[in-house]
């Protein structure tokens, strides 16, 4: 296992930026916000470290979603922020939006009147498209179990 | 439908006010973007605390219906849910009125005054505020996309541009796909030409990642919990939404591709 120390800390810091920016967009609190970076920061530690241990993104996602999840779980026990707003503001950066548009794009390109390479830019954008509905599923469902788990009830 | 055995025509004064407080409650929590299991607590919890017995509530996409009962009597109706939008403060402010109602002592005129006031007094960030974080949110995202540290400035600006055409476009009630399409044909294009402009190797991913404010993360999420937690029509339609929501956006992204592509 190769960890680049460099690399673990720039995803870190990337995750935690881009978690507590979704934070505003989702009108959470200025108090608030600090754990949606925790949220997003934890997320992309882990998944970075999974990835360097050679495993595969959609593992990766899931491990880092089962983190948070269960990190969003605990601290729910102690404060007041929304469950989900905190998950989805922690997994955010961890969407393969870049997969995402590829697969779409990939697809649009193949209803052109003659496209070049069909048989290839088909497997592309279905490879791009299944790897986006796996890496989505992962981080649904790493978020679902602490949940299922142990949620806690509104009535405290 | 009138007939002698049906208690919608004659059911009691109390029951009425009752019901519709509960289902606002429920409308404001799903509008400001809460799961099906948190409307579902938080709409008996108020029913409850308000004095009904009995409490049935079925969570659709665009509707929430309700029936409660007290003694023999009982009611059933329904409510409008407006679009599904996420604000977080506004959800935690409905839940911990509904704490409150939950322990009894409100009347139902007193709740509907103080989710009234809700919309008030739940403070936004500003506008402003709004851009400079998805700007900055969205250059972070697209350097965790590989893009080069050149792109990231153009991002942050084509982003922030975005999120402030997203809001006002809202603010004028505009159909909230083709505002998608308009948004994410806007700011990759400004983030293409600004990354292109800046030397960026990178210029497919810029464009991408200008486009991320448009992420429906919340609703994405919240459909899995759905389908998850035995709700799978609910699930389902929000899950529609979000696919043609992704095309909507995917297809501003691909006009923004052709016009940079044309331009080179």
């Amino acid at each position: 296992m190769n960890i680049d120390l460099a690399r673990l800390l720039h995803q870190t810091a990337c995750g935690a930026i881009a978690a507590a920016g979704f934070g505003v967009l989702f009108n959470i609190g200025y108090r608030s916000l600090l754990w949606c970076a925790a949220s997003g920061a934890l997320a992309l530690a882990v998944r970075t470290l999974c990835l360097d241990c050679g495993w595969s993104l959609e593992a990766a996602s899931f491990a880092a979603a089962l983190a948070v999840g269960s990190g969003v779980q605990v601290l729910r026990a102690r404060t007041d922020i929304s469950q989900t707003a905190l998950d989805v503001a922690g997994c955010i950066p961890m969407v393969p939006g870049s997969f995402a548009a590829k697969g779409i794009l990939g697809l649009f390109a193949l209803t052109a009147p003659n496209p070049s390479g069909a048989t290839e830019t088909l497997i592309t954008a279905v490879e791009y498209t299944l790897r986006v509905t796996f890496t989505i599923g992962a981080i649904g469902t790493g978020l679902a179990i602490p949940t299922l788990l142990l949620r806690v009830r509104v009535a405290r | 439908m009138n007939g002698p055995n049906t208690d919608n025509t004659k059911a009691p004064v109390a029951l009425e006010p009752i019901a519709m407080v509960a289902l606002d409650a429920g409308r404001m929590l799903m509008e400001a973007g809460g799961s099906a299991q948190s409307v579902d607590e938080i709409v008996i919890k108020v029913a409850q605390g308000l004095g009904a017995e009995r409490v049935d509530l079925r969570i659709g996409y665009a509707s929430l219906a309700i029936t409660i009962g007290i003694g023999d009597a009982g009611i059933t109706r329904m409510r409008k849910v407006g679009h599904l939008g996420v604000n977080q403060r506004m959800e935690q402010a409905v839940q911990h009125l509904a704490v409150q109602v939950g322990k009894g002592g409100m009347t139902p005129a007193e709740t509907r005054a103080a989710l009234d006031c809700l919309w008030l007094a739940t403070p936004r960030h500003s506008p402003a505020v709004m851009a400079v974080a998805v700007g900055l949110a969205c250059a972070a995202f697209g350097r965790l996309l590989g893009m080069d540290w050149v792109a990231a400035g153009p991002v942050f600006v084509a982003s922030a541009i975005g999120q402030y055409v997203r809001r006002e476009l809202a603010t004028r009630h505009v159909n909230v796909f083709i505002g998608a399409t308009v948004v994410s044909f806007l700011s990759s294009t400004l983030g293409g030409l600004g990354a292109r402009w800046a030397g960026s190797q990178t210029v497919a991913t810029a464009m991408i990642a200008s486009i991320l404010l448009l992420v429906p993360g919340v609703p994405s999420l919240n459909a899995q919990n759905d389908i998850l937690e035995g709700r799978p029509t609910l699930g389902s339609a929000r899950a529609v939404w979000v696919a043609v929501l992704l095309i909507f956006v995917t297809a501003g992204l691909w006009l923004g591709q052709v016009l940079i592509e044309e331009g080179r």
